[in-house]
């Protein structure tokens, strides 16, 4: 080892520029909104090579605090003038609460290499907004002015109570603005669509509506087993009684079985259910091909198969976090959005098809071709599910 | 099957075998017609070369004709990315990683104009000779960092709008809640890139929220800014010691063939640097370092006890050194 040059510590006590290369003179922003009575930006700025000349930086750097007002204010106004903030589309204002000025020397400040950053402190107290609610609903945007030259580029980091993680922005001379960002996350999912912010609204009014959409979802468009088991039952007969006895076996089963596995008192795996719920597909279908009218064993048996269905719902939902707090109602949630895909599955089916059920070749022209296909793909899943 | 005629249930099992053979047919088909399944094995290593030279800038950089970004193909899915000296001294270097459905891009150099600085062009252009080659399409795109210095992330502003990409973020918090990081700087996290195994740490000393990178499949250990030939600025000079330590005990656990990292800054004479703000590098060593180099190193971590510039023959150690004596006059 060849020492070059030691610096004594004493000296570092002195200067808190420590060496950091690679890090060029960028300019910090960084708007804190977690008080919503006192919102503050702070901007770390090389001053001495943007808003003031590096003499006039070094100079004010040794002045006292009075002093150094009188010099920076114009740097500052300036500042002020060509970062605009706007809450929801509207200007806020802000004040200089508070500075840091620091150089280590004029040859220092001179060097772009070797930045002097100032730090500069506004507060924006409430940023026009009455309440916190009306803070985590805002959308805040920060940006740079095309006649203002700041040392690029400009990192803006926002924080936000209604945010878990700060959210960054980098702004460069041709990107001069963050663009609107909201400073929630559920914001965030409203503002990208109308739907969105209708489907919000809604999870506002009724808190557990998003595990109805979860449910049905795991029905519509997930479900592709559980939609043909349900069109297994449709097909058996045309009495519609026959399909209302049945549907309610398998819902009071699948529901039964769903809410003992979730709360963890059955546990069977994924690799045994899902061939088994393939095999009673085939069984269903097969069984609607053989005896077309209900029998009492087919009650036993349809309700045998939701049990077995109702864990396969809970596998699924294991993959989600129910929220502690209001566990029950999640599921109970989560439950009636499967209703309702079984229900939408029925109604469609009936849309198709249920018109024609009076026709006297209905049974042999769409009852059974339907069965067949279906015994076909619970056979195709039992394969792949088994075998590959 | 009682109730129905032995030639109904050969209609019947026709047809249910019918439709299972023709799912299964077209479940083949279809498996056929997918992309291959990359496989990133870790015993044995993936082999790759570093070019003879890097392109290193000129002596006069307004006459530079070089590209903006220099690629280099270190493996078919390991791309190694250099900013044009003449375009930043920084003369930054950036990381592709390839997995399957996704890629990685590590550092977005130190230059934020698109048009001296074309790095998505570039990046984008990768993507589609790669997805190409290996039958994938629109893959993702994560935007990560080494840490968080404006010299490797000036780019990132090309990316935000870019479709089907991940932005890790430019905040400590933002990058440790990505990695699943959550006990900085010692938390070791293994993080699965489509397939290709990365152990992820953290590694401050040179900046709080730099982390290092540990490929098992190319065995190559990406150390960014804590450790590269050439001025190693160091503001925490205990949690570079520790981080030192620490890439020595990766290397002890894994077989790792190089390390590489974002700079070249040391000449091919051994202890002499290039000028700091050089925009031309005549004569560069590798930029790839070597596991005695990483000795040295950790040697060094035990010697020095006060701030100060160290002179090795790889590298130099500026600890805790105010900014005004980092640059030469």
């Amino acid at each position: 080892m060849k020492l070059k040059k030691v610096i004594c510590g004493l000296f570092l006590l002195f200067t808190t520029s420590i060496a950091q290369a690679h890090l060029l003179n960028m300019t910090n922003l960084h708007l804190d909104t977690t008080n919503p009575d006192a919102v503050t930006l702070r901007v770390k700025i090389d001053l001495g090579q943007s808003l003031l000349s590096p003499q006039d930086y070094w100079r004010t750097v040794n002045m006292g605090s009075r002093e150094q007002w009188v010099n920076i204010e114009p740097a500052v106004n300036k500042l002020l003038d060509g970062l605009g903030i706007f809450v929801n589309g509207v200007a806020v204002a802000a004040n200089l609460e508070t500075w840091s000025l620091v150089a280590t020397s004029l040859e220092a400040i001179e060097n772009p290499l070797s930045p002097q950053m100032a730090e500069l402190t506004f507060n924006l107290n409430n940023l026009g907004l009455e309440s916190s609610t009306a803070l985590a609903n805002a959308s805040i945007e920060l940006r740079i002015a095309e006649w203002l030259e700041v040392p690029w580029p400009a990192l803006l980091r926002i924080d936000s109570a209604s945010r878990q993680l700060p959210v960054s922005r980098l702004l460069t001379s041709s990107d001069r603005s963050s663009r609107s960002v909201p400073l929630s996350a559920d914001s965030a999912i409203a503002g990208s669509s109308f739907a969105a912010k209708l489907a919000m609204e809604f999870q506002g009014w009724i808190p557990g509506l998003s595990w109805v959409a979860i449910g049905f979802q795991h029905i519509i468009p997930w479900g592709l087993d559980h939609i043909v088991f349900v069109l297994g039952l449709f097909f058996l007969s045309t009495r519609l009684s026959t399909l209302f006895y049945q549907v309610s076996c398998f819902t009071v089963a699948h529901s039964l079985s769903l809410g003992l596995a979730t709360l963890g008192m059955v546990s069977v795996p994924a690799s045994i259910v899902e061939p088994l719920i393939a095999a009673s597909i085939i069984f269903i279908a097969v069984d609607n091909l053989c005896s077309p009218v209900l029998s009492r064993w087919r009650f036993v048996v349809v309700t045998l198969f939701g049990l077995l269905h109702g864990l396969g719902f809970a596998s699924a939902l294991s993959e989600l976090l129910l929220p502690a707090e209001n566990f029950y109602t999640a599921l109970l949630m989560f439950n009636l959005g499967v209703e309702a895909g079984q229900i939408a599955v029925l109604a469609l089916a009936f849309a198709a098809v249920g018109w024609l059920r009076s026709w006297t070749a209905y049974t042999e022209r769409v009852a059974r071709p339907a069965t067949v296909t279906i015994a076909g793909v619970g056979t195709y899943w039992l394969l792949k599910r088994v075998i590959f | 099957m009682g109730l129905i005629k032995h030639s109904e249930k050969l209609r019947i099992s026709a047809g249910i075998a019918t439709v299972a053979s023709l799912l299964l047919a077209f479940d083949v088909a279809f498996s056929a017609m997918a992309p291959a399944h990359l496989a990133f094995p870790l015993d044995e290593r993936a082999p790759g070369e570093f070019p003879d030279a890097w392109i290193h800038g000129s002596k006069s950089a307004m006459d530079n004709d070089d590209p903006a970004v220099q690629v280099h193909a270190y493996n078919e899915h390991t791309y190694i990315l250099r900013e044009n000296k003449a375009i930043n001294y920084e003369g930054a270097f950036m990381y592709l990683f390839f997995g399957n459905e996704v890629a990685m891009l590590i550092d977005q150099g130190s230059t934020s104009s698109p048009a001296l600085f074309p790095l998505r062009e570039v990046v984008d252009e990768i993507i589609d000779g790669w997805e190409e080659r290996n039958g994938q399409e629109d893959i993702e795109l994560i935007v990560a960092n080494s840490h968080l210095h404006g010299d490797h992330y000036a780019a990132w502003n090309q990316f935000v709008d870019r479709p089907n990409t991940v932005m890790v973020g430019l905040t400590h918090e933002e990058v440790m809640a990505f990695w699943g990081i959550d006990n900085y700087p010692q938390q070791i996290v293994n993080f699965n890139l489509g397939g290709r195994e990365l152990v992820v740490t953290g590694t401050p000393g040179h900046q709080g929220s730099e982390l290092a990178i540990y490929d098992g499949w190319t065995d190559l250990l990406y150390t960014g800014d804590m450790f590269y030939r050439g001025r190693l600025y160091l503001e925490d000079w205990d949690a570079w010691v520790a981080s030192i330590r620490k890439l020595r005990s990766i290397a002890d656990q894994n077989p790792v063939v190089h390390l590489v990292n974002n700079h070249i800054e040391m000449t091919a004479k051994s202890g002499v640097d290039y000028p700091v703000g050089t925009t031309w590098q005549p004569s560069e060593p590798p930029m790839q370092m070597t596991l005695e180099m990483l000795d040295q190193a950790v040697e060094a971590s035990f010697e020095i006890e006060e701030p100060g510039i160290y002179t090795y023959d790889d590298f130099l150690i500026y600890n805790q050194v105010p900014w005004s004596y980092t640059t030469d006059p």
